[in-house]
């Protein structure tokens, strides 16, 4: 069934008053099994964009496994069925695609980029490996390593990550988005293969991922290959449901991590709500007021007017559980971090109590049009944004209403938000403090 | 009246050029107009996204800084939004955010970058800023102060990250006194020595019309923004900028070696090579073939080995950069401290390979399929065809560089391949820049050149004064 998704809906809203309608027509189907699927023709470029996002991620795991399902995306390009150990990748990067995949808290995404003539080989390669992929016990000795390297580079090398891990794990004491997507060192070398079997069965049913697709194709061609090569991967059940809630926090948490480092770093983040929660909207407003630019609220008080960071950065991530809204800064030469947390305080504390501009509130929602737009330049670009909506949304035609929910948030829904959310006893603030000796 | 609506706007979106399988991809066309002052306007219709997108690009960049003050060309590009006209920092900042455009600097040695993209309903606030921002900035004393301030504090910090500055190191080691290796961002000393006047002065010097090429790209008639774009730069007094000559750099006649000392590292991060190729080499659409095979994507040889056959990295690669003279050229991975030799000695091994056993016939084939599937995706946003007008503009090259790419890259032949790897793969007198746990690796980094140098993270710059 055929829907097109027009922006006509946003000159009526007023927001764009003098923008020009954009079509931006968007086939949808489900398939025998259950996976859905999302195209959107462009012919500019003789390319295509595909995505997959299974709805499985680290908040699947549970400790002792974590880490696994970032670690089963590095399976998927190890060898299945009809195509053996690397030949994905061999196949793929020879007839001129190349690849990718990441994992979060909540999903597990791939993404190939290819000329358009290599669409049936695509799909060869895609059944074959979500249908038969092996688990073979060299493979996975190896790939640990990878994994493991990987790790080092983004956590115990680097500050941020170090920083990132252990914040997380103090803001969330009970929910899975307690322990890092990379999953614990420990539990890094430990995976077995048992592990890795009952994962891949858990999480990678058919009817549990979304399939979409931007690009040089045509829809109907499209879902003939779809029906063909996926479409008979048989259902499965799909991960079951989470058990666990955060519970509210009571307290700041405040947590020191000591480390060899030329800078500190402040990290503080509050509990917010998931994605698909009306105040989603309010609080991205917030966030462009806040970060958004060299005249966002923070950047101005703590990078420009008190010099007191060299950099302030932030915001929230999609998510199906309820997650955090956070903030890094990294002080300057010679400042403590406890006068930027203070700073930065003093200016949450204007937006709960006074309401912001006029001016600014607009700015936010020309800031969020323009991003839109954006995001929308390229097929990649195209791809991410209508599977992140329907995953995060539940539906992609939210994008349409998207613009109409941003442009009805009042300045008083960015007080209310900013009351109920950014208070004391709902944050957790870490620091990474320069330690005097490497070990 | 929606339905025949809806069917007017279909219609326009299929007039957008419609890409056959098969077909490649052409550089669509555009208006290039020389001022009697010397500026260059490029200007390309590109509809579609409401979006427009407008460059800055001066021919000169870093080369330009005073011996002992590098970083000068950037400092001043970067200063340019602290205040134009009669509008404060704050302002600019403010009327930037409220349209919701982007304003992004740069600068490499031979080129300096003001970037925008705006909203096409915000053409005359766009173009109105980018024109204060560049021809008017004021340079105020105390936005100054800040920024160095500020620049110092940055590089410190990205010292915590080798990733960030192996290349800095890695540049500087590799030419020595040739222009090319003073860091275009410069280091802590040089900014500390940097003061208003010789940002006022470097504004006047390079900021000048015959300097000037201004490419624009994005949803409006290429006439208007021609007559828009020359009513802004047309009435700048022309002049001139004196060339630089360049000589060549001397490739690395001895093997050397730097160790940059972290001491809280788990990893060593290596970078080792040579002086490479310039953008106009003959030989540039062959060493994007035999460099795809040997480190340019994740099935490389390079990669193969240290990441998919062995596990000892995440990501091993190759690359030349090119510039107007030869750049550098170099092998880069990393890996854990106890694997340090088995990670070099790996990467020495496939570069010796690569000049015993070449590649084979199927081999080739699929680098060239790489390369043209991977293409088009170059060439789909307004800023990077504003970007590829720029280079053509700059480099002396045009727009056969694309709509001719895919026929030169299927005119190589295996003794094209064979060429290039002995010219441009060296395997004797490198240059290798080392970050890592020097207690730990130094015993066995040692083996890998008689002419060591050691240094802390910690020291200021990025390497020998």
């Amino acid at each position: 069934m055929k829907r097109i998704l027009s922006l006509l809906a946003l000159v009526a809203s007023g927001l764009v008053a003098k923008a020009e309608p954009l079509v931006f027509p968007v086939e949808t189907a489900t398939l025998k099994n259950g996976m859905k699927v999302l195209i959107h023709e462009d012919h500019s470029i003789p390319n295509v964009a595909l995505y997959i996002f299974f709805k499985v991620g680290s908040r699947n795991e549970r400790p002792g496994i974590t880490g696994l399902s970032h670690f089963f995306e590095h399976m998927m390009f190890n060898g299945a069925k009809k195509y053996g150990p690397h030949m994905f990748d061999r196949a793929m990067e020879n007839s001129g695609g190349s690849n990718n995949a990441y994992t979060s808290n909540d999903v597990t995404v791939y993404q190939d980029w290819f000329p358009s003539e290599m669409l049936e080989l695509i799909f060869d390669l895609e059944g074959d490996r979500i249908r038969d992929l092996n688990f073979d016990p060299k493979m996975i000795d190896s790939e640990r390593g990878v994994v493991a390297s990987e790790r080092r580079t983004s956590v115990d090398n680097n500050n941020f990550g170090v920083l990132n891990e252990q914040f997380q794990a103090a803001a969330f004491i009970a929910h899975p988005y307690h322990w890092p997507v990379i999953g614990w060192m420990s539990d890094i070398q430990a995976w077995t293969l048992q592990d890795l079997k009952t994962h891949f069965s858990m999480g990678y049913a058919p009817n549990n991922a979304v399939m979409v697709v931007a690009g040089n194709v045509t829809a109907s061609k499209f879902l003939k290959l779809a029906e063909k090569y996926i479409g008979n991967i048989p259902r499965r059940d799909p991960p079951p449901a989470l058990r666990t809630v955060e519970p509210e926090q009571m307290g700041e948490r405040r947590i020191r991590v000591e480390k060899f480092a030329q800078t500190p770093i402040v990290m503080i983040g509050w509990h917010v709500p998931e994605t698909a929660n009306p105040d989603y909207y309010p609080l991205s407003i917030l966030q462009v007021i806040l970060l958004n630019g060299e005249s966002s609220r923070l950047y101005r008080r703590l990078v420009d007017k008190d010099q007191l960071a060299i950099a302030v950065d932030g915001g929230m991530s999609q998510s199906f559980d309820p997650m955090l809204f956070s903030i890094t800064a990294q002080p300057r030469e010679g400042i403590e971090p406890e006068k930027v947390e203070a700073a930065l305080y003093e200016e949450l504390d204007r937006v709960r109590k006074d309401l912001v501009d006029e001016k600014e509130l607009q700015k936010a929602k020309n800031t969020l049009l323009a991003q839109f737009y954006r995001s929308m330049k390229t097929i990649s670009g195209q791809a991410n944004t209508l599977g992140s909506y329907e995953v995060f949304f539940g539906d992609y035609k939210k994008l349409l209403e998207a613009p109409d929910l941003f442009e009805k948030v009042s300045r008083d829904d960015l007080k209310r938000v900013a009351q109920k959310y950014f208070g004391e006893k709902n944050r957790t603030v870490a620091t990474l403090i320069p330690a005097k000796e490497a070990k | 009246m929606k339905r025949s609506l809806l069917l007017i706007l279909l219609l326009f979106a299929t007039l957008t050029h419609r890409t056959n399988a098969g077909e490649w991809v052409h550089f669509p066309a555009y208006r290039r107009t020389v001022l009697s002052n010397g500026v260059t306007l490029l200007v390309m219709e590109k509809h579609g996204a409401p979006l427009i997108t407008v460059t800055l690009a001066l021919k000169s960049g870093s080369l330009q800084d005073p011996a002992g003050k590098e970083g000068l060309a950037d400092i001043t590009n970067d200063l340019l939004r602290k205040g134009a006209a009669n509008r404060s920092a704050e302002q600019i900042s403010d009327d930037l955010d409220f349209i919701g455009a982007t304003l992004e600097t740069s600068t490499t040695y031979e080129l300096t970058r003001v970037h925008t993209e705006f909203l096409k309903k915000d053409l005359t606030a766009g173009i109105d800023l980018f024109t204060d921002l560049i021809l008017k900035p004021t340079y105020p004393a105390v936005e100054v102060d800040k920024l160095l301030k500020q620049r110092v504090d940055g590089i410190k910090a990205a010292k915590d990250e080798p990733l960030e500055v192996i290349g800095h190191y890695y540049q500087q080691f590799l030419f020595g006194s040739h222009p090319y290796g003073r860091p275009p961002g410069g280091d802590e000393q040089s900014t500390d020595r940097i003061r208003r006047d010789d940002v006022v002065r470097f504004h006047e010097l390079a900021y000048v019309s015959s300097n000037m090429v201004i490419a624009a790209c994005g949803d409006f008639s290429a006439v208007d923004m021609e007559k828009i774009l020359s009513s802004r730069f047309g009435s700048l007094s022309p002049k001139y900028i004196t060339a630089l000559t360049l000589p060549d750099p001397d490739p690395v006649a001895a093997t050397r070696l730097e160790l940059i000392d972290k001491p809280d590292s788990t990893q060593t991060f290596f970078r080792f090579g040579n002086t490479g190729i310039s953008v106009t080499d003959p030989d540039r659409v062959v060493v994007d073939i035999v460099n795809t095979l040997f480190g340019g994507r994740f099935t490389s040889k390079l990669n193969t080995a240290l990441r998919i056959d062995s596990g000892l990295t995440y990501g091993a690669a190759s690359s030349f950069e090119r510039r107007a003279r030869p750049g550098a050229f170099f092998i880069n991975s990393y890996t854990q401290n106890d694997s340090t030799e088995k990670a070099l000695n790996m990467a020495l091994n496939v570069l010796k390979d690569l000049h015993e056993k070449g590649f084979t016939d199927a081999e080739v084939a699929s680098a060239k399929a790489y390369i043209k599937g991977q293409f088009g995706p170059r060439v789909e946003t307004a800023d990077q065809l504003a970007d590829l007008m720029i280079r053509f503009e700059i480099y002396g090259l045009d727009k056969k560089e694309v709509d001719d790419y895919a026929a030169r890259i299927d005119a190589v032949t295996s003794a094209d391949v064979l060429r290039v790897i002995k010219k441009d793969y060296p395997t004797t007198n490198l240059a290798f820049t080392i970050i890592g746990k020097a207690s730990q690796i130094e015993p066995v980094i040692k083996k890998y050149s008689a002419q060591i140098e050691t240094r802390s993270i910690s020291d200021p710059g990025f390497g020998k004064k």
